[in-house]
């Protein structure tokens, strides 16, 4: 690995430090700052924008990696949008309402990340429409588990396609993913989740992953981005 | 949290390991130098059997190495949930977490077996030490040994060679990750405490794991309850 790009460069407001410096000794913070999204230096203020050269399709590469992560961020911006929107609107309430904030926080904390990773590469924000799922609390936690679940299976699917140490960031990101579906699921169906396992906070032996085009399918179902 | 005391570790570092691997470097003796019992009675090597057997022609060392420390920890939480289902009362949600999760840690060991094949480790023998025994320290053991389990996964993932292997981890590593949300939201603890989960280094999680003596020498008794002063009550 060579030229590997760095937080210092990619982390102006020191937030992703803080949040990886966490309950954790310099020593991890400082070889996180090293590995971060290495493999090349595609975030490294356009240094090699444009000279990449096409690889084949699947073979993880750096520019393939920039790809990925602005679909991440896609997903990131609609998720960060949609919590936003749904604590302002200040129509939910409850335990629902304080996974809300909470997971709101987490989403934007992903889309600085993203962003910041990306740099000037990083795709801008569309305009979304969520309509009354995010005033409706029960139209808002279907939503939800849609959104988190696809999060999930959108990342795992993109797993295979990155290059290691983005695919060791974009880990970070999809067990938090997880942890969130589990808990809205938790939220909505507790305690017996209608006798049905596929209402469980964890449904399944194995998570199931998605294509980037079945999850651009989903995502386009919904109706929420604006463009 | 009392069992698996994951920061007095000295970790050094998944990341580390995940550019290790983007070097070359291998960790053959990552084992050897964690040290799975505490007091050293056995090789850890040797009773996870990972150089018992070359690498196939069709799996990496390495990622053999990978999925039989994954089976390792998948045997210990399938014995874990087992034994609580057994020896604890349970009720309620509480029942209902352990039931499936039980259920799943025991369909995880059998994908990894499966996956391995003649190369799989053995079953440990296990002593969860009360943990099994009293709902409390079941809830708390329940909610570390999922956390440590998603970090363990986490830690791994850019380390595997196979596209394959790497599918099934992820899709084990995100599973592990909601029962780690389900069971803290079930002890009123946080289901995501932080927006971005860390990873743990094989070397740190063997190193915790062997703090909790919950591996014990001897063969596994297939989770029959045992007598004995002298032998743990109960072993996975």
């Amino acid at each position: 690995m060579t030229e590997v790009i760095t937080v210092d460069l990619v982390d102006r407001e020191g937030g992703v430090r803080e949040a990886l410096d966490e309950g954790r000794g310099a020593t991890r913070a400082q070889l996180f700052r090293r590995a971060i999204i290495g493999g090349g230096t595609f975030l490294a203020g356009g240094l090699l924008i444009g000279g990449l050269p096409k690889l084949a399709l699947g073979a993880p590469s750096a520019s393939q990696d920039v790809e990925i992560l602005n679909f991440a961020l896609l997903l990131e911006y609609l998720e960060s949008e949609f919590y936003i929107e749904a604590v302002a609107k200040n129509a939910i309430g409850g335990e629902t309402l304080a996974f809300a904030k909470v997971v709101r926080d987490h989403e934007n904390a992903h889309v600085a990340f993203l962003k910041d990773a990306l740099g000037s590469r990083a795709r801008a924000k569309p305009q979304f429409d969520f309509m009354d799922t995010t005033s409706n609390p029960d139209k808002f936690r279907a939503t939800s588990i849609a959104l988190e679940d696809t999060g999930v299976a959108a990342y795992n699917g993109q797993g295979p396609n990155l290059t290691k140490p983005t695919l060791a960031v974009a880990g970070m990101i999809v067990s938090v993913e997880a942890r969130h579906a589990a808990w809205i699921r938790r939220i909505t169906g507790k305690p017996r989740y209608g006798g049905s396992a596929a209402n469980y906070p964890a449904p399944s032996v194995l998570e199931p992953s998605l294509t980037r085009a079945q999850v651009e399918a989903a995502v386009g179902k919904t109706g929420f981005i604006k463009g | 949290m009392t069992y698996l005391t994951l920061d007095a570790v000295d970790c050094d570092g998944a990341i580390r390991e995940s550019l290790d691997a983007v070097r070359g470097d291998t960790r053959a003796g990552f084992l050897a130098k964690a040290g799975l019992f505490g007091g050293g009675a056995l090789g850890g090597t040797a009773l996870l059997g990972l150089t018992a057997e070359a690498a196939s022609a069709a799996t990496a060392e390495s990622d053999v190495a990978i999925l039989n420390f994954a089976l390792t920890l998948e045997y210990l939480e399938a014995a874990f949930y087992t034994e609580a289902e057994r020896m604890l009362d349970l009720s309620g949600e509480l029942a209902l977490f352990t039931r499936v999760v039980a259920a799943h840690e025991r369909a995880h060991v059998s994908a990894l077996k499966k996956v391995l094949g003649s190369k799989a480790v053995k079953k440990p023998k296990f002593n969860f030490r009360g943990t099994t025994e009293s709902e409390s320290k079941f809830r708390a053991t329940a909610q570390v040994l999922e956390d440590t389990g998603v970090r363990a996964y986490k830690g791994q993932a850019p380390l595997i060679k196979s596209n394959a292997i790497l599918g099934a981890a992820l899709a084990i590593h995100a599973v592990e990750a909601r029962h780690a949300s389900w069971i803290r939201d079930l002890n009123d603890a946080p289901p995501a405490p932080t927006a971005f989960d860390q990873p743990l280094s094989r070397s740190a999680v063997l190193a915790a794991v062997a703090k909790t003596r919950f591996i014990v020498p001897g063969k596994s008794t297939g989770g029959r309850r045992t007598t004995g002063a002298a032998s743990p009550p109960f072993t996975g």
